[in-house]
């Protein structure tokens, strides 16, 4: 990758970074406080999670072990193929949306300009309202005489309108939308901090050189925002294999599973049919997805920084 | 300034090695994970005085008032007291099996009976609260039965109970010049004349989070069809969805599917009650909840006639789901919750509570009176004149019986073509919950 | 703090207008008209589905009945405040998510900054195991682990009280706050902290004086991002806590809904109210994570 600070790396630095120094106690504490917390409320019940996915268990009785039958059956189980399908749709098209919106209006925003507050709170807005009130929201535009039928209507579209939410084919793009409505503004949260991170003093240096606005973002921007592109790159493949709150108030899943996510389906198992096991072993595919994905994506992020 | 730095924080790539120790480590804790789901202690509670807790799912405005009222009329009675703690419905769900099981659990909770409840009974978790039924020896047969654990033991206090029929309005029918019909023809025939009149004859209002109204239209079909007590075999498992019993369900069902809203699935129940007001639909097969959904000053226009007799061999049956109370095994105030218990059987708390409420329930108690409207004396012949009654498809079976239902006859109605595979779907995944 | 704010965007203007400053200043013009149309546009297109809220909330019941939840308002009524207000107990609810949020908030940010501090700026050892372990307690989906986390909290006798909602949003909030400050305090140039060393600081004063404040637009922006998920939990409050009197703002309003019938009137204002302490601190901490900290400024 060309850089504009890459070819710079002088080796003196390098070696001088590379002798280790003493680890202070006091930075011990810092890691240890933090993980001990985390270890205690998150690691030991995840780690229950995963022993109940090897078991059958309702919630009240003692669970029963089955081994991995949980797994076999998952497998077998035609819901979790088309929930399966419906979250790898989700994860393109949410995390691609989500972080190129995100990066583009944070860029659209970063500027000083007048009105840029009220835009940039606008479009933070809904992540503050949270699950019911947005369900409630896109309900309304959805309904057969609801706005978004009307505003098709309005443009001479009429032969586009549908229900837009009980139409099996156009469910799962319907519940999107909300979502993305949703995550395009924490995105571009994110990304506004990166910005703020990057040093004036590379835009000034790129543009004595002449380098133009996209020129500057290729080789300024981009390389810069890489650590931050990792960050978001994580918290976008485990929001949309979470997904669940705007989809499960809006439909269920619903109508017949069309807009079943994984997560979706997880809950049902869990709360409704009361199959805790099974549910965990549907907890612990979308944990190794999500682990698989983020882990193969910071691995190599890793080995580049280290190169 | 040296840009250099700035890239330069990188060191030795991941060492998985480390990171598997790391893990390991931790692994450790895993041997402690019975805890989290080990069985709660079995022994006997200490009894402490106190005010007994009941856990409510009642979170509609009126429904709170209502048991808000009873609790405190209670707690004015002297020996013991109340308090209500209400819970979103949907949040109380979930958390039940918690609430239960808890170390310390809520003494007394509303619920319905039913599959769930005999569950939890078999694990004990359920006062038994025969001593209450003692005293309620005027309740109808038909109650006892159903508060029963199945085991001898009554476990649940039903307090009222409602019933589904096809509501209309009335002013809406002088308008179109139609009266309720007594048969099924001349149900099939109202269907074509509103038609006509550019009406969606029936609404429905399985659209939403709201897919399992569409349960009604099966379990009176079935019931019409192949009487009360095969819907109950089917609920239990001991037929199947892809039974030609079924299919005939499902083909009668067809014959009035023409006349259905085309909406019927992308409106929930409370957008499809404005629809049925408005006039856009001409009825309704629904429970009398719905009418909290309309307005005060429309309520004396509304009415409802039966779900017409398909087939006069069959006994007569009708749904008529009751709720009521049942109460934690572990209570820290048994003497207290029974006093609860009995107070909540008696005619005049239940009058108590349905005048508080919106009044389009019926009292368990055959000695209290309910709220006198010309609509809630029909529904009490209706619900008086049956034979039998179910309580409703997730009641009677379960509510992890009930999603499976739900996507069956969403598709069903979307797509009705299909019903072979519909049916065969619908099977498998009954299996699935009823194999758990 | 406000030194070199984007220079990307702001060219300086020539004193004399020459023929192309002229254009230049046109050009500038018509950007900047570009900009208040898309940014504009965008904004209002969010801002429909919430003036729908808006606009639901300030109907009565039997209008929303009568007429339909899609149809224009045919009456107007500040009533559903009202109900929202005592029958939600919405000024008890919103209390104990303060009570909740605060220090949630405070405390993962205080451990998560110590934690992202070590992780990026020293060899400590195991440290991308470590922050990936952290980041791997965010991946299970959460819905699954409310047993043994019920469990936990009864097992600690803090079970139905506001402090087990406080550590356990503690925890499961700091894996993913660490993760995202050690992406961003990585981003950190060496020298200067290189420099504190050779003036004899320890670790806490860098962390201190150096690293946080460098870390600040991304502390904002977490602060912000961690008060609105605090603030409208849901999931963790339903586990841990029973009592209606003890129940933070999103279970309370919950409870508006009837287990058949909603008033949409009322619950959508109680949404309006409970969206605003959030608003409100996303304005005051937006601009610590726009207004440029620029890198200079602190050297």
């Amino acid at each position: 990758m060309t850089t504009l600070s890459a070819p710079t790396i002088s080796a003196p630095v390098r070696t001088r970074r590379r002798r280790t120094p003493r680890l202070p106690p006091v930075l011990i504490l810092f890691v240890l406080l933090p993980l001990a917390v985390e270890g205690f409320w998150v690691f030991w019940p995840a780690l229950q999670g995963f022993y109940l996915s090897l078991t059958d268990w309702d919630g009240v009785s003692a669970p029963r072990w089955v081994g991995f039958g949980n797994f076999t059956e998952l497998f077998a189980d035609p819901i979790f193929r088309t929930a399966l399908v419906n979250t790898a749709i989700w994860l393109v098209l949410f995390g691609g949306i989500s972080a190129a919106g995100g990066l583009g209006l944070a860029l659209l925003l970063q500027q000083e300009r007048r009105g840029v507050g009220f835009y940039r709170a606008a479009l933070f807005t809904p992540v503050v309202f949270s699950l019911v009130a947005t369900a409630l929201m896109w309900q309304v535009i959805y309904q057969p005489d609801g706005l978004a039928n009307r505003l098709l209507g309005a443009i001479g579209l009429g032969s586009w309108q549908h229900s837009w939410l009980a139409n099996s084919s156009t469910v799962l793009y319907a519940v999107l939308l909300p979502a993305l409505w949703r995550q395009l503004g924490y995105v571009m949260v994110l990304y506004l901090a990166g910005l703020k991170g990057i040093d004036p003093v590379l835009y000034e240096a790129a543009k004595l050189d002449g380098a133009t606005k996209i020129q500057q973002f290729r080789n300024v921007t981009w390389p810069q925002l890489r650590s931050v592109n990792s960050v978001i790159l994580s918290v976008i493949v485990i929001d949309s294999l979470r997904s669940f709150d705007v989809v499960w108030s809006m439909t269920k899943g619903g109508p017949y599973h069309s807009s079943e996510l994984l997560s979706t389906y997880m809950y049902s198992t869990a709360f409704q049919s009361l199959q805790l096991g099974y549910a965990s072993a549907l907890a612990v595919v979308i944990f190794v997805l999500a682990f698989g994905v983020i882990v193969t994506y910071l691995v190599r992020a890793f080995r580049e920084d280290a190169s | 300034m040296d840009n250099a730095v700035l890239t330069q924080w990188g060191q030795a790539g991941l060492n998985r090695r480390r990171f598997l120790a790391g893990l390991g480590a931790v692994g450790g804790a895993a041997l402690l994970s019975g805890c989290a789901t080990s069985a709660t202690s079995t022994g006997p509670v200490k009894q402490t005085s106190g005010a007994v807790t009941i856990q409510s799912n009642l979170s509609s405005p009126q429904a709170k008032v209502a048991i808000e009222a009873l609790a405190k009329d209670f707690s004015s009675k002297g020996q013991a007291t109340a308090t209500v703690n209400t819970i979103a419905s949907e949040t109380f769900r979930t958390q039940l099996p918690s609430y239960l099981t808890a170390d310390n659990p809520p003494d007394a909770y509303t619920w319905y009976p039913g599959s769930l409840l005999n569950g939890y009974a078999k694990k004990g978790l359920l006062l038994d609260v025969d001593e209450v039924w003692q005293g309620m020896s005027n309740y109808s047969s038909a109650f006892r039965t159903l508060s029963g654990d199945g085991a001898g033991h009554q476990i649940f206090v039903p307090t009222d109970y409602y019933w589904w029929g096809f509501f209309y309005r009335k002013s809406n029918f002088a308008k179109w010049g139609v009266a309720e019909p007594k048969t099924w023809s001349d149900f099939i025939a109202l269907c074509k004349t509103l038609q006509g009149k550019g009406v969606a004859p029936i609404g429905v209002g399985a659209g939403g989070d709201t897919a399992w109204v569409a349960s009604a239209w099966f379990d009176y079909l079935n019931i019409r069809i192949n009487g009360a007590p095969y819907h109950r075999q089917l609920l239990a498992g001991q037929s199947r969805f892809d039974d030609p019993r079924v299919t005939k369900v499902f083909n009668q069902w067809n014959t009035v599917l023409p006349y259905f809203d085309p909406q019927s699935t992308a409106l929930d129940f409370q957008d499809a009650t404005t629809s049925l007001l408005q006039g856009r639909t001409g009825m309704m097969l629904i429970g009398t909840f719905f009418a909290d959904a309309a307005p005060k000053d429309i309520l004396p226009d509304l009415d409802f006639f039966q779900f017409p007799v398909l087939d006069p061999a069959v006994p007569l049956a009708e749904e008529g789901p009751a709720d009521g109370y049942f109460a934690s095994s572990r209570t820290a105030h048994r003497a207290e919750v029974m006093d609860w218990l009995k107070y909540v059987a008696t005619a005049p708390a239940q009058e108590l509570y349905i005048k508080n409420s919106s009044g389009t329930v019926l009292p368990t108690n055959p000695d209290a009176k309910d709220s006198g409207t010309p609509l809630v004396a029909k529904g009490r012949a209706l619900l008086e004149s049956a034979k039998e009654l179910t309580q409703f498809f997730n009641r009677d079976s379960s509510d992890a019986l009930q999603p499976t239902a739900d996507s069956a006859l969403v598709r069903f109605i979307q797509k009705p073509n299909e019903l072979p595979s519909i049916l065969s779907d619908w099977q498998a995944a009954a299996q699935k919950v009823w194999s758990s | 703090m406000t030194v070199t704010t984007t220079p990307v965007s702001t060219p300086l203007s020539p004193p004399a207008l020459s023929a192309p400053a002229l254009r230049r200043r046109r050009s500038r013009r018509l950007r900047t008209v570009g900009f208040h149309t898309v940014a504009g546009g965008l904004s209002l297109l969010w801002l429909v589905p919430i003036a729908l809220v808006l606009l639901t909330s300030i109907r009565t019941f039997d209008d929303i009945a009568a007429n339909g939840l899609g149809a224009a308002p045919h009456t107007f009524t500040l009533g559903g405040y009202g109900a929202a207000w005592t029958g939600g107990g919405m000024a008890r609810a919103m209390l104990n998510s303060l009570i909740v949020t605060v220090p949630t908030v405070i405390l993962s940010l205080v451990f998560a900054s110590a934690a992202a501090f070590a992780l990026s700026r020293y060899r400590v050892p195991f440290r991308r195991g470590i922050i990936l372990l952290m980041l791997a307690g965010n991946l299970l989906p959460p819905q699954i682990l409310l047993v043994p986390v019920f469990k936990l909290t009864e097992l600690m006798g803090l079970y139905d009280t506001l402090p087990a909602d406080i550590i356990v949003q503690l925890g499961f909030g700091l894996g993913f706050y660490t993760f995202v400050l050690q992406g961003f305090m990585r981003s950190i140039p060496n020298e200067i902290q290189q420099a504190a060393v050779i003036d004899g600081a320890g670790p806490v004063q860098i962390f201190v004086r150096i690293i946080l404040p460098m870390t600040r637009p991304a502390l904002a922006a977490l602060s912000a991002l961690a008060f609105t998920w605090t603030f409208n939990d849901l999931l963790w409050s339903i586990t841990v806590l029973r009592t209606e009197t003890v129940m933070p703002v999103t279970p309370a309003l919950l409870g508006l809904q009837g287990q058949f019938v909603s008033s949409w009137n009322v619950i959508a204002a109680g949404w309006v109210i409970a969206a605003i302490p959030t608003v409100l601190v996303f304005l005051r901490f937006q601009k610590h994570f726009i207004s440029g900290l620029a890198i200079g400024a602190v050297k």
